[in-house]
């Protein structure tokens, strides 16, 4: 028996040495560890080590860093020379490890969904037509070399931590193992037009769901929704951002005849209503657990967006703001906007008081400024003094480093901020304090630092720990997983 | 008294919330939305703007009515001690604390994640903060537009090769609510399944970025960071908003050869299709500045709905661009359930936008924004226990009133 011994941080000596060691020696080596994806922790003790000190060491690293593997091996090293057997406990733990999602869709929007909800661990399994798999495999951006198909980034963003299965759908071999994995399955997400799940068969079919899968969560998204009247059964991303509402008040101050425009890159409508369905997803789960029971899910990308101006359009249906023909009807009034500087550009907002004294003081209290009332932006904020008051400030603006000048305008209570590009975004030392960027590899794009989640959980963060599949690259394992629980259970 | 059980995903869930403006409240609203009991706690001391701003009766103000509805409000003097105990009481009955006051401002009141989570040890604490709680920049502060900026969101949107112009000034607030709402949930199934609580910190900036998620990577794999480009779009020719009569606009999306063969023979000019300038998308992609001119006269003298409606009964991905009154009366919002009637505390009814979403077994949503205080008697007789001596005592002292 070892001597009783207490160490410096007061533990006991061999409790310290051969449990303690190891959550410390990976608490230290954490840093490093997190820079690495799909990382594993192997953890090697006595035998004689009770299970339960096992699982709360590993309780005790899941806590640090989730959604890797833990593999805690009760094998006394010096009783099997192999050192390591068949691994006795795995665990992978993020928010929703354990539950299993069937991805049916081919666009971004659903597996934008798909993502946010694989990123936090669940298990998720993609479903690609053979072949091609995806389309969204052959949409940009690409990297320079690699295989059709398996070279898109944007494929690559949207899929992380995710199994690719492919079946065809058309063929009855591809419907039967459709329905034996949805009996697996606590979610299904689609997003293919209205009509096309019950075309699947009435497994799927939204009508008859409570009564045939009164478990399953099931979310469809589309354009505008399960039943839209003929006039709207087309729709790319750009149609129902000017559907819903953005579009033609697009920029802010439009006048004259340039055209509305469609809003940043090309999907932020498919990511607005991916966000909104994982909302609304995680709701019916939370409830599932107590009740048992699913629930279908319809959400339409318009009312999407249109839901995201209730600000002013709440004001607007209530009868409490005027509607009309205007570009401008969603507008603020006032100075504010994006202005070139010697480096890029820079957004001032400006609207009270407060705003302009900043102003004053980063000017050094220039005379045109004496000529507006003190409160002219609340009261008195004509498009004469609108005009004049941006006029100076572009001026004042031009020779300047957007960094800096944002800086000292904050300073001063001025609200000023650099319009980054995603060169600056990649840069900001505020995105590494959080670790927005995380580095995969992907056999074929190789390492890249991948944009992550907004959203930081203390207890259970989201993680990328596997790269986006290749096509078609788990489907001999999900199937069979599937054929041998479905073996054991009869 | 209470509220009547709405049911819903969320019902049995108490929300509290210390909210400002339009963020904050967005999560709120969301959650209400989705079944849980949201309790925002205000005080006259320091009132959400949005009650106030250019406003005679805070408790009818239109901003603040648009993105409250479906809560309690309990008048509670934050800033003073006894305030700030009656908030941690109430925390003991919750289950999720959203928060979007100034930097630092919930630790100087004795709000933080600390003293929460030892009134209610399991409570998921949302923080939601421009650049998030904690790092080199978090001291920072702004409204929407700013987080669209350092987000790299605005400077993609603008005219080719002119400044950037941003989105529309509105945007970035309820994406960045929804965001919170989304990982509350997450962990609060977390919670449901293991008993743990959490902190859960968001960042608006972050948000932004998350909406051009597919730009930064291309970044990362080309080194060139993507630009304004007008209506551009890779993969898509024609792609933008075209002039109609009466000054409205119309959106065309065409992403296949089958849909440029349709609007070539709706135009009455099939022959397009083969012209060699237009008869691949790479080709119309190269005579963007022949081919929406082009389009631009066809549509300039039509009408935006009918138009719209002709090109879909050939296939054709298009969209009338609309303007405010075109939202107001969209007749998919009213049969969807987007516009709804509510009721007032005073039995007014009203109308609000309430969710983009369909389910089966929805939360009931039936009350507009509350007045300030509102629902004190429920939340300070029923949901704590104050017997009315005391209550009374309470708003004799200022505390709530």
């Amino acid at each position: 028996m070892t001597p009783r011994f207490l160490i410096v941080d007061g533990f006991e000596g061999q409790f310290g040495v051969n449990y303690l060691g190891h959550f410390l020696l990976t608490g230290l080596l954490l840093p490093l560890l997190n820079r690495t994806t799909a990382l594993r922790v192997v953890g090697l003790y006595s035998c004689r080590l009770a299970a339960a000190s096992v699982n709360a060491l590993a309780g005790s690293i899941e806590t640090r860093k989730p959604a890797f593997s833990i593999l805690a091996n009760p094998v006394h090293p010096g009783a099997s020379p192999a050192g390591i057997r068949r691994p006795t406990r795995s665990t992978t733990v993020s928010a929703l490890s354990g539950f299993k999602v069937l991805e049916l869709c081919e666009d971004v929007a659903g597996e934008y969904c798909g993502k946010l909800l694989s990123d936090f661990g669940a298990l998720l399994i993609k479903v690609e037509r053979p072949g091609s798999g995806s389309p969204t495999r052959r949409m940009e951006p690409f990297a320079p070399r690699g295989t059709e198909g398996e070279r898109s980034g944007l494929f690559a963003y949207l899929n992380t931590n995710k199994r690719s299965v492919t079946l065809d759908l058309g063929s009855a071999d591809g419907t039967a193992a459709l329905a034996r994995l949805l009996k697996h399955v606590d979610v299904v997400i689609d997003d293919h037009s209205p009509g096309w799940l019950a075309g699947l068969g009435s497994d799927l079919d939204p009508a008859s769901l409570d009564k045939q899968r009164p478990g399953l969560v099931l979310c469809a998204i589309t354009p505008y929704g399960q039943s839209p009247p003929e006039e709207l059964r087309h729709a790319e991303d750009l149609n129902v951002f000017h559907s819903g509402g953005w579009g033609y008040h697009t920029p802010s101050g439009a006048s004259g005849d340039a055209p509305p425009l469609k809003g940043p890159g090309r999907f932020l409508p498919s990511y607005e209503a991916g966000l909104e369905s994982a909302l609304c997803i995680v709701a019916a789960l939370y409830d599932r657990e107590a009740s048992g029971l699913g629930r279908f899910i319809d959400i339409a990308r318009q009312q999407v967006l249109a839901s995201r101006i209730d600000y002013v359009l709440g004001q607007m249906v209530a009868g409490d703001m005027e509607v009309s023909a205007s570009r401008t009807a969603l507008d603020l009034r006032g100075p504010a906007g994006i202005f070139p500087c010697r480096d890029g550009y820079v957004y001032i907002w400006m609207s009270t008081p407060g705003h302009w004294d900043g102003l004053r003081q980063l000017l050094g209290d220039p005379a045109w400024m004496k000529a507006f009332p003190e409160r002219w932006l609340e009261l008195d904020c004509t498009p004469e003094r609108v005009a004049l008051c941006r006029r100076h400030v572009a001026e004042w603006l031009k020779p300047q480093d957007k960094e800096p000048v944002a800086a000292a305008a904050q300073k001063r209570g001025l609200i000023a901020a650099a319009v980054n590009d995603a060169r600056d975004v990649s840069a900001s030392p505020q995105y590494a304090f959080r670790g927005f960027f995380a580095e995969v590899d992907h056999p074929v794009l190789g390492k890249l630092r991948y944009p992550t989640v907004p959203y930081k959980l203390s207890l259970t963060p989201a993680c990328i720990a596997t790269p986006a599949p290749l096509l078609g690259q788990h489907s001999g394992e999900v199937l069979a997983a599937v054929r041998a629980e479905d073996g054991r259970h009869g | 008294m209470a509220e009547p059980a709405r049911g819903g995903p969320l019902q049995g869930v108490r929300v509290v919330e210390l909210t400002k403006v339009w963020a904050g409240p967005y999560t709120g609203k969301l959650l209400a939305f989705l079944g849980a009991e949201v309790i925002k706690i205000e005080s006259l001391e320091s009132l959400d703007v949005t009650r106030i701003y250019g406003v005679s009766d805070m408790n009818n103000a239109p901003g603040f009515q648009a993105v409250n509805p479906q809560k309690l409000s309990v008048q509670i003097d934050m800033k003073k001690p006894e305030g700030v105990e009656l908030i941690l009481k109430l925390l003991r009955e919750s289950d999720i604390l959203v928060e979007n006051l100034r930097p630092g401002a919930v630790k100087r009141l004795g709000l933080d994640y600390q003293a929460a989570r030892k009134a209610r040890p399991d409570i998921v604490y949302v923080s939601m903060g421009m650049y998030g709680n904690e790092g080199p920049l978090s001291y920072q502060t702004g409204y929407a537009p700013c987080f669209a900026a350092l987000g790299g969101l605005s400077l993609m949107v603008g005219y080719e090769g002119q400044p950037p112009s941003g989105m529309n000034v509105r945007y970035a607030d309820s994406t960045y609510g929804t965001a919170a709402a989304y990982a509350a949930l997450v962990a609060l199934l977390h919670r449901r399944r293991t008993g743990a609580g959490q902190f859960v910190d968001v960042s608006a900036v972050e948000c932004m970025s998350s909406m051009v998620g597919d730009a930064l990577m291309a970044y990362a794999l080309s080194g060139t960071a993507p630009h304004c480009d007008g209506n551009r779009h890779p993969a898509m020719a024609p792609h933008g908003a075209y002039p109609c009569r009466d000054g409205d606009w119309i959106s065309i999306a065409v992403a296949s050869e089958e849909a440029w063969r349709a609007l070539t023979a709706l135009l009455g000019r099939p022959e397009l299709a083969y012209d060699p300038r237009f008869h691949t998308l790479e080709a119309r992609l190269r005579h963007l500045d022949a081919l929406d001119p082009l389009l631009a006269g066809w549509t300039a003298h039509q009408a935006a709905a009918q138009l719209a409606a002709d090109l879909q009964r050939h296939g054709v991905a298009a969209a009338k661009s609309q303007n405010s009154m075109d939202l107001v009366a969209d007749p998919q919002f009213w049969s969807q359930g987007l516009f709804r009637d509510v009721q007032s505390g005073a039995g007014e009814s009203k109308v609000i936008v309430g969710p983009s979403w369909n389910m089966s077994r929805p939360a009931a949503i039936a009350a507009a924004a509350p007045r300030l205080g509102e629902h004190n008697a429920y939340v300070l007789g029923e949901i704590l226990g104050l017997p009315e001596k005391e209550q009374r005592k309470l708003a004799e002292a200022g505390i709530t009133r």
